[in-house]
């Protein structure tokens, strides 16, 4: 009985977990953007008001403020356009990659994995920062270009949305590549061969089996990618220009600069439904469809 | 019979330090159901992936209805491959693993009355819209082999066609298989470990060891008439004996008998080959033992496999196999444990090993 009890508990910690840094911290987000902004510490006002007998204290004014401005708007599908230009160029990059790892034999297997897993070994901070060292005026690449005399002043290679698109690419990709390995891995080689024996070229082998088979891995890692990079902050902070602003920037600002906080918890609070909802709607499909193809 | 359907001339094949492939030169006719017969490791299945294109060769060539393919990719070569897995398309149905091959060059009208056909051929026609999974395994042979001859290729390869099959579908879809194979008149080469199997699939075939082929003849020349000592122990059951030349005959000291030979050898020591079935057994009391080609010994183990009763018979220090036909009721089948009978052989069933 007692390790029933346990048992239980220990399936659903993972739930547990949920609830307190999750749900818990949503629901306060969420109370505070709906609440009333005022100077003060903390700056905004209480929900519930006791003064006058009970009185619920709310507005929809910090959405309809947010909503109204396309400076956030903008802002937001910005980020989006971002993360779908990187979660697309991981892919393209990520996929090949994770396919040749998975077809290697198993010494070259577990080499490649290594070298994918290792820049997450040293700090993030550190290796965005690397990219400002190699990309700046005088850096390591605008030196060899010089040099090889390919260029004849320094290319203007950091601070754009190219710079930002790189590091996101850079730092993102091996979320593309596991969990595509981690499919790929059981790919059954001889479909291919079949496919070839078929009559079809590798070409049409790609896009007839290779393809439609990996798709479980492709949203697997495209979720892992597109999700968190929608309010990536560090990367266009350290490698974007000022002429494109991300979502990611915005809220720090209006929750740091301008402190704004109930501002700041609706455009939050936005952008989690505005992300998730489509999502979830989107697994519930896939799921569906897969079950239907027995993929 | 044109002889030179395929040649298979001079393909060797080394996988880093490994030789898989020595010297290989093969003629298969057309039409003909050819078996390659080896255990594992034998290079029969890289000989099989060579003709898919599959694997490229070190050296040599591959020649197919006169044309060379040796360097064609497998997409471009006018024959197909059953894989031992089947591997057909998850993501697919029936019909469409079927039309797989022919959706490019037909019109839809066309894939659609191919398909049916090949279906009615291999009577699957009810299983067109089932997906894989939902397949037994009998189906998923099938429909492997359906995918493939759909395309009419000129050759067929089959690598280990019947493995995947419980033992009661195998013997079924093996005379299916010939059938399949008399009545489209494709030729097909397929690769097997099992030497019952490549014996009553094969037209000819070839028995491989260690990346060479030792014999290549139809099943009854290899069984009746084995070259090699690996060959006739690989097929069947055999009783291998030496024996050497003592005065006029040959004897061997592991029976204490004498061996008489109906043809002349040259050799003054050699292995011989006893079929268990070409054994006759007796009872003693029937019987003397005579001069040659004849012992009694002690039956030490038997089992009843119904139609034929596997004895094994002591004699000296070498237990010799003895299959014998269960006639009728009355007949020899029930020699108990223990009691002592007399063999005896025509001196025709004694075969000579090379080496």
């Amino acid at each position: 009985m007692k390790n029933k009890l346990f048992e239980k508990y220990f399936v659903f910690s993972p739930y547990f977990w949920l609830v307190l840094f999750f749900f818990i911290p949503l629901a306060i987000i969420f109370k505070i953007s709906v609440s009333v902004s005022e100077w003060g510490m903390p700056p905004y006002q209480d929900i519930f008001l006791f003064d006058n007998g009970f009185e619920i204290n709310t507005t929809f004014e910090n959405y309809i403020y947010i909503f109204s401005d396309y400076y956030y708007i903008g802002s937001f599908v910005n980020s989006l356009i971002l993360a779908l230009i990187s979660t697309f160029c991981c892919l393209l990059i990520g996929f090949p990659l994770a396919f040749y790892i998975a077809t290697s034999n198993i010494r070259l297997r577990n080499i490649l994995l290594v070298l994918v897993v290792i820049p997450f070994w040293s700090s993030f901070l550190l290796r965005v920062y690397a990219w400002k060292i190699i990309l700046q005026n005088n850096g390591i690449l605008n030196v060899i270009l010089l040099n090889l005399g390919i260029t004849s002043e320094p290319l203007q290679l950091l601070y754009n949305q190219y710079a930002v698109i790189m590091g996101i690419v850079y730092t993102y990709l091996p979320l593309m590549i596991l969990p595509l390995y981690g499919y790929l891995n059981k790919f059954d080689l001889n479909l291919i061969e079949a496919s070839k024996d078929l009559g079809l070229n590798r070409i049409k082998t790609f896009f007839k089996v290779i393809l439609p088979l990996s798709v479980p891995g492709i949203v697997a890692g495209s979720l892992l990618v597109f999700i968190p990079v929608v309010g990536e902050f560090i990367i266009p902070e350290m490698l974007g220009g000022s002429d494109r602003l991300y979502y990611g920037k915005i809220l720090w600002e209006e929750f740091f600069v301008n402190r704004n906080w109930p501002g700041a918890s609706a455009l939050a609070f936005s952008g989690i439904i505005i992300l998730v909802l489509p999502i979830v709607i989107f697994q519930i499909l896939y799921s569906r469809w897969s079950q239907k193809n027995e993929i | 019979m044109d002889n030179n359907f395929l040649v298979i001339e001079n393909i060797s094949k080394s996988f880093g330090d490994n030789k898989v492939l020595e010297n290989i030169n093969l003629n298969i006719s057309k039409s003909e159901f050819f078996g390659l017969l080896g255990s594992s490791g034998s290079g029969k299945t890289t000989l099989l992936r060579i003709l898919g294109g599959f694997e490229k060769p070190d050296t040599g060539r591959v020649i197919l209805d006169g044309t060379d393919i040796t360097n064609l990719e497998p997409f471009d070569r006018p024959l197909n491959y059953m894989f031992q897995s089947y591997a057909l398309f998850p993501h697919l149905n029936v019909f469409n693993n079927l039309a797989f091959g022919i959706k490019e060059n037909f019109t839809q009208k066309e894939i659609e009355i191919n398909v049916r056909n090949i279906a009615e051929l291999l009577s699957i026609e009810h299983l067109l819209n089932r997906r894989i999974k939902q397949l037994s395994g009998g189906e998923q042979q099938r429909v492997a082999l359906g995918r493939c001859l759909i395309k009419k290729p000129k050759l067929l390869l089959l690598d280990e066609p019947l493995a995947a099959l419980d033992k009661k579908l195998r013997s079924k879809t093996q005379l299916e298989l010939t059938t399949l194979q008399k009545k489209l008149k494709i030729t097909f080469v397929f690769v097997t470990h099992d030497q019952e199997e490549a014996m009553s699939l094969s037209d000819r075939m070839a028995i491989m060891k260690n990346g060479l082929i030792l014999e290549c003849s139809s099943p009854e020349e290899i069984y009746e008439n084995p070259k090699s000592l690996y060959t006739a122990n690989f097929i069947g059951i055999a009783n291998i004996i030496e024996i050497y030349k003592k005065d006029e005959n040959f004897y061997s000291d592991d029976l204490d008998i004498n061996f008489k030979l109906n043809k002349e050898l040259k050799k003054t020591q050699t292995k011989i080959l006893l079929r268990p079935e070409k054994i006759k057994i007796q009872s003693i009391n029937n019987l003397k033992t005579s001069l040659f080609n004849s012992f009694s010994g002690e039956i030490l183990e038997k089992s009843y496999l119904g139609s034929f009763t596997r004895y094994e018979i002591k004699i000296n220090k070498t237990i010799i196999s003895v299959l014998d036909q269960n006639f009728n009721s009355n007949s020899n089948y029930n020699f108990p444990k223990g009691e002592k009978v007399i063999c005896s052989w025509e001196s025709e069933s004694i075969k000579i090993l090379e080496d």
